[in-house]
């Protein structure tokens, strides 16, 4: 029983999906809607029962495949709030579908039930089954729209990429598995050092990397991004952009601070390397986008990066950093999308010029989307600000030990400055772009309101008064021993 | 002669290689797509022959995972690659560049 009660948030979320797809059978199509609606006020109601749940004490299930402690419960809580803002987001877009909008719903809970279960995942199995889990769903509902070329090709490419990303990973865990006969990070963490030190073992767990890469889109495994996002749906870039690059850093560390520390003590420059390269491909190539998407793929590439600093600085600091960046993103990044998708309703443009004219449509999604941008970009007081602030700081006192960082946090700092001219672009096409094509107000319902509220309202909390979640991540760090 | 794990491990490392220079040198959605599926197969050998000869069953078990997991990804992708298929009336990679810059 007590093992059912540990995976109860993930039980509740799947029964939600379930129940949709159910009670899609008897809805008449007006019903649609509401009935979404309903999924989304469940969702909520798991997320605040997920405030109930604490594991101060990391709790096994499963035969230790399955960790219950404060990382797992802050990514679980991330994950939910994320597709709470994806389905309303989801649900905006639904007229744009041919059909099966509620089990488009249907499969972003799905996806949710991968990710949280990554989130606990202490055993490659877990890991395997729980990554595979979110990425064929996501090959599902990259292509949605398949009457659209350009989602259906999406779909395949995302589907060659990520079917080779899973080879790798499965023959890395069979090594792993092969040197040190177990699956179980804790297990692994305690074999003897002949182990440890062996070169097939650190092959092993170079290509498990090279799977999560492909989650994170770090270089060298970034290739994918662009086009998949810019040929999905709007929600579901948003969702691939935010829930499965925090699958990937959760499982990142995992697998490196949880299962093999002693190897990734060995591999801090490659990994540095690999950040700043992630950091400069992505804020370069952003520079000449016109496609929104296009640019918010680039700029999840450029995060990503900013993301891995906190892998490389290594100790609780830089992870709690991290978590807290993770926070500021998702509150930003959501909001673009959604503002996105209610600009460009009933059409399928994605243009950045084509944003002109909305500050006279609604004033209230133009300051939404100036003040995402804003956070994006590191202005202050807002969340990307504090959070890329944490992360130099925990890079430069890390730096103390290993001075490769002083060089990753000044290569941040010019890449911030970059990365301003294009955010601003996408500022300066809203409220001083020429020759707008429609000047009619935009009618926002105001379930959209309130989820951009709570977004905007979201990016100034974690600027103004970021103890609270400061707090929170640096618990969730704490449940790495380092 | 008898058969011992390097030989099993030399035909996984095989497969998985002849698998990606498939996925690297084919040009047809539907022959990249099987040259997955063996890289897959690979890594499943593999996981076998080292299961049977350190005699621990978790490498068994994880195998059934990943054929299961296999079989729904062939299942999804091929219902993509048929879709697109419909659409271009092609299956090759060549024409996947509707996403450029």
């Amino acid at each position: 029983m007590s093992h059912l009660n540990a995976i109860g948030l993930e039980i509740a979320v799947l029964a939600t999906g379930l129940a949709l797809l159910l009670l899609d059978l008897w809805a008449k199509p007006g019903q649609r809607r509401q009935l979404a609606y309903g999924a989304v006020l469940a969702l909520g109601a798991i997320f605040v029962a997920s405030f109930a749940v604490s594991a101060p004490e990391p709790r096994l299930a499963f035969g230790g495949l399955y960790v219950l402690d404060e990382l797992a419960l802050f990514f679980k809580r991330f994950f939910l709030l994320a597709a709470v803002i994806v389905l309303v987001t989801e649900i905006e877009f639904a007229e744009r579908l041919d059909a099966g909008s509620s089990e488009y719903h249907a499969l972003t809970l799905f996806a949710l039930v991968g990710m949280m279960f990554a989130a606990s995942a202490n055993d490659f199995a877990l890991l395997f089954v729980a990554l595979e889990l979110v990425t064929v769903t996501f090959y599902v509902l990259v292509s949605y729209q398949r009457r659209r070329t350009p989602s259906l090709e999406a779909g395949v490419k995302y589907l060659i990429l990520g079917a080779l990303s899973s080879a790798f990973l499965v023959y890395g865990i069979a090594l792993v598995f092969g040197v040190s006969g177990t699956m179980n990070f804790l297990h692994l963490t305690a074999s003897p050092p002949e182990i440890l030190q062996s070169p097939l073992l650190a092959i092993g767990l170079l290509l498990v990397l090279v799977g999560l890469g492909f989650k994170v889109a770090a270089v060298p495994f970034q290739i994918w991004a662009p086009d998949v996002c810019q040929g999905a749906p709007l929600p579901t870039t948003a969702f691939l952009a935010v829930g499965s690059k925090a699958t990937g850093i959760v499982l990142l560390l995992r697998v490196l601070f949880v299962a093999a520390p002693a190897v990734t003590a060995r591999w801090n420059h490659a990994l540095l390397v690999v950040a700043a390269l992630t950091i400069l491909y992505g804020v370069l190539c952003a520079i000449p986008q016109r496609s929104l998407k296009r640019l918010m793929a680039y700029s999840s590439i450029a995060n990503a990066g900013y993301l891995l600093i906190g892998v490389c600085v290594g100790n609780t600091e830089g992870v709690a950093a991290m978590l807290f960046y993770l926070g500021g993103y998702l509150f930003a990044v959501l909001a673009v999308f959604l503002v996105a998708t209610l600009a460009w309703r009933g059409t399928d443009a994605d243009e950045i010029p084509g944003l002109a004219g909305l500050c006279q449509r609604s004033p209230f999604l133009a300051g939404g989307l100036t003040l995402a941008m804003m956070s994006l970009a590191g202005v202050p007081p807002l969340a990307g600000f504090f959070g890329k602030f944490l992360l130099l700081k925990a890079a430069i006192l890390g730096g103390a030990t290993h001075p490769g960082l002083y060089w990753l946090a000044g290569l941040t700092i010019v890449a911030v400055v970059i990365s301003l001219y294009y955010y601003f672009g996408v500022i300066r096409a809203v409220y001083w772009g020429e020759n707008p094509a429609d000047v009619s107000p935009l009618a926002v319902s105001w379930p959209a309101r309130a989820v951009l509220g709570l977004c905007l309202f979201g990016m100034l909390w974690l600027g103004l008064f970021p103890a609270n979640v400061l707090n929170l991540a640096q618990i969730a760090a704490a449940a790495i021993k380092f | 002669m008898t058969v011992g794990l390097e030989h099993y491990l030399i035909v996984s490392a095989l497969l998985f290689s002849l698998g990606l220079l498939g996925v690297v040198l084919r040009r047809n959605l539907l022959l990249i797509y099987l040259s997955l599926e063996m890289m897959l197969n690979a890594a499943n050998l593999a996981l076998v022959a080292f299961s049977r000869f350190n005699h621990n069953l978790d490498g068994q078990v994880m195998v059934f995972f990943v054929i299961t997991v296999a079989a729904a990804e062939v299942a999804v992708g091929l219902a993509l690659i048929v879709a697109l298929y419909r659409r271009r009336q092609s299956a090759h990679i060549e024409d996947l560049a509707s996403l450029r810059l």
